[in-house]
């Protein structure tokens, strides 16, 4: 098979481009600390309510400068629908769904991970300015679906 | 009788001619049927579109229900891929292969007629849910568990489950007929190593059709099974796992997504070269590249769930495997290039839509890249940045093509131009309207506004952007209007057309235009890549009249139609739920099937 020149040229700028995503990505997860969404723990569904810590959803402060966040997606509202926290603070959301698949997304984060019935979803951020974020959830779950949204107020 | 008549005799009743397409099983008219009833379903798909848009245009509006809308997308997005996409690339693949490879029919001309009225059928079937208010609702990739009977209690997510079954099994029973067409039935000389770009390209489609289908199909029993009979495959309540219908849809999902495009990367591939006067640049590494697409296309379907929680190995495999497509990818849009490059290139409206075709789908795929990288993609996952992003590839890409494959073939199929003049003004009317609907919805995206959503809060401050692109849909609209009166105006007023009106260089251009019932008097002989430019010598004498003894083809058939219709009406049956109820139509698909089975086929 005759493989033409441009098109070899072609083949290993695309080649190299390649890599250097790869070494950007690489760096954006290990160098700049982006945290993908991981499989947290399982949970049973029917007993969100009084299985702890969704027992008791809230803010709490776990360390200097570290909260976590424990919080229930259900259709359609968000548990607690509104996040107060500190600027410069380190937030671990611990979330999950009682009844179909929603998701958290806050604007303007990376903070964007499916909330699936049965698994607690799991993602880390920390918010250095002071401003308000809108929370939505991003997965499609029913007639209510755009009612479904709450505040992260970073103070 | 064998032998079929040549010439179209226009003094036939209207109950005859009516018949003669209720029972054809001749691959042009069975083609023609597929891109006639794939156009009305586009028409149909818009109109939900602009409906969309019309709520979408003011923040808090209430223009329709929310329980309206949620049908709306869920049809806009099934009708698009499903009965749009899929059956007008089949209605290219239906006319062209026998063409392009020198036969005279598919292997399976019944077969052919039987996918075309499944594909018919099971597209009624969707939209009597449309029209009865019952639609499904649950996103074109009806996510379990919300599509399970807890949570979707009515009928619409049943004409969903059944509905794509029975389309899947038209696709299915057309990827075989194709493969073995282009396995069996290429014409002396015809190596594989010679075969037109676009007869490759529906060849490397048709193996992900009967590979990718099956797969959709299994994850549809499965939800059958849930919604019918209580099994438990996706309900986490007793133990199932809704993350399982995520794997299989996009197992099946991204494939599909590659049957959509490559069909548009085969027409580009027969157009840019004729009209630039040159052969396809590369044309061992555009085969090559459209299998390896084939391949790669099973390995992606992970980076459509990164924000799922699979994991960072998980996301990690699937960023380099995403990224790895696109290599090939790219290759195919460089050599398009460097055939243009120093060609004596034609502006017709074919190639303006060619050129539209790779220069747009080109941004749909460096938008792909960015979700490829699983990190970014945390950003862009179900916002409107996706929605841009999947416009830009298959309008972008997939419906410019089909656009180009509409003038540059229409001559051949009805023996008239279309208008060149409202060809422009669809070209442009269409193209700016597109572009400004689809570019600032990337910013729209990346601002917040995630998809599927029925109106959105005035504090996004997304209001004027949404204002111009639901006023910019408009010039879409219009596009599409004059690309239909043109369609229908040439059909009868166009200029007449001569077997070879574009110089094209392969096969289908050696016939007469339209070609008679037999495709070619004598069976071509083929010596080269471009045996119209290399030998045409060997094809200008040819005269394409019926031979004396005339040609053996295969009957017309009545049964195809009727084993598809009782297929339809079992699935209509079925959602009575009772349980004997269907069987009725089984009774009619089982007597059709064996009546089919025993009859002479000619």
């Amino acid at each position: 098979m005759k493989v033409h020149v441009y098109e070899k040229a072609f083949l290993s700028i695309g080649g190299g481009m390649l890599l250097v995503f790869l070494g950007a990505l690489a760096f954006a997860t290990l160098g700049a600390g982006i945290h993908l969404p991981d499989r947290a723990g399982s949970i049973d569904p029917q007993a969100v309510r009084t299985t702890p810590p969704f027992d008791d959803p809230g803010v709490r402060e776990i360390a200097p400068g570290k909260y976590e966040v424990v919080m229930v997606a259900q259709a359609w509202s968000f548990d607690p629908a509104e996040v107060r926290i500190p600027a410069g603070s380190e937030v671990t959301f611990r979330i999950t769904s009682p009844d179909v698949i929603h998701g958290i997304h806050v604007e303007h984060t990376t903070i964007n991970v499916m909330v699936v019935p049965g698994q607690i979803s799991e993602m880390r951020y920390t918010f250095r300015e002071p401003r308000e974020h809108l929370i939505i959830c991003h997965e499609y779950c029913g007639i209510g679906h755009h009612y479904m949204y709450g505040k992260v107020i970073v103070e | 009788m064998p032998t079929t008549e040549t010439t179209r005799s226009t003094s036939r009743s209207v109950g005859a001619v009516l018949w003669d397409w209720l029972t054809t099983v001749d691959h042009k008219k069975i083609g023609i049927l597929y891109g006639a009833t794939a156009l009305v379903f586009f028409v149909l798909g818009g109109v939900e579109a602009m409906l969309i848009r019309w709520q979408l245009s003011r923040p808090e509006a209430a223009f329709i229900d929310p329980d309206l809308y949620n049908q709306l997308f869920t049809m806009h997005g099934v009708t698009m891929v499903f009965l749009v996409g899929m059956p007008i690339a089949v209605a290219f693949f239906n006319y062209l292969i026998p063409l392009q490879i020198g036969a005279r029919d598919v292997a399976f001309p019944r077969l052919n007629a039987f996918s075309y009225w499944v594909f018919l059928f099971g597209g009624i079937f969707m939209y009597t849910s449309v029209f009865a208010g019952i639609a499904p609702d649950g996103g074109w990739f009806g996510y379990a568990n919300l599509s399970l009977r807890e949570y979707s209690p009515g009928p619409n997510m049943d004409f969903y489950a059944l509905g794509l079954q029975i389309l899947g099994i038209g696709s299915i029973a057309g990827g075989v007929n194709f493969i073995t067409t282009i396995i069996n039935l290429r014409a002396p000389g015809m190596k594989f190593m010679r075969m037109p770009l676009f007869t490759w390209m529906a060849f490397v489609t048709s193996f992900i059709i009967i590979t990718a289908l099956p797969v959709l199909a299994v994850a549809l029993f499965m939800l059958t099974f849930d919604r019918f009979w209580d099994t438990h495959f996706f309900n986490v309540m007793a133990g199932g796992d809704p993350v399982l219908w995520q794997h299989l849809f996009w197992l099946f999902g991204h494939p599909e997504v590659y049957i959509l495009i490559l069909p548009a990367f085969g027409i580009a591939s027969e157009v840019i070269p004729t009209f630039s006067r040159k052969p396809l640049f590369g044309y061992a590494i555009m085969v090559f590249s459209g299998v390896l697409i084939g391949f790669i296309s099973w390995g992606v379907w992970g980076h459509h769930m990164f924000t799922t929680g699979m994991g960072p190995i998980a996301d990690a495999f699937f960023t380099i495997s995403t990224m790895i497509i696109a290599i090939p990818t790219g290759v195919k849009v460089f050599n398009w290039l460097a055939t243009m490059w120093g060609g004596a290139i034609r502006f017709t409206t074919a190639m303006l839509f060619a050129v539209a075709m790779v220069a747009l789908f080109t941004i749909g795929g460096i938008s792909g890249m960015m979700h490829a990288a699983s990190p970014a993609d945390l950003q862009q996952h179900d916002t409107y940045f996706v929605v841009a992003h999947f416009h830009y590839v298959l309008i972008g890409g997939l419906l410019m093509g089909v656009f180009a494959g509409f003038y540059y073939w229409y001559p051949k199929v009805s023996g008239r131009f279309m208008s060149e003049k409202l060809g422009k003004w669809h070209f442009w009317t269409f193209f700016i309207g597109f572009n400004a609907v689809f570019f600032p919805m990337h910013w729209v995206g990346l601002f917040g506004m995630p998809r599927r959503i029925y109106t959105y809060a005035e504090e996004l401050n997304l209001g004027a952007l949404n204002l111009f692109m639901s006023a910019m849909s408009l010039f879409m609209v219009v596009g599409t209007m004059f690309f239909i009166w043109n369609l229908v105006r040439s059909w009868r007023k166009g200029e007449p057309a001569v077997a070879n009106p574009w110089g094209g260089s392969t096969l289908e251009w050696s016939t007469t235009s339209p070609p008679p019932d037999f495709n070619f008097a004598e069976l071509p002989v083929v010596r080269s890549r471009n045996p119209l430019w290399d030998n045409p010598e060997d094809y200008d004498e040819r005269v394409h009249t019926e031979p004396a003894g005339g040609v053996h083809m295969p009957n017309p058939s009545f049964w195809p139609l009727i084993t598809a219709f009782g297929s339809a009406i079992t699935l209509i049956l079925f959602m009575t739920h009772i349980w004997w109820m269907p069987l009725v139509g089984l009774a009619i698909t089982a007597v059709a099937t064996i009546n089919w089975a025993f009859e002479p086929a000619g």
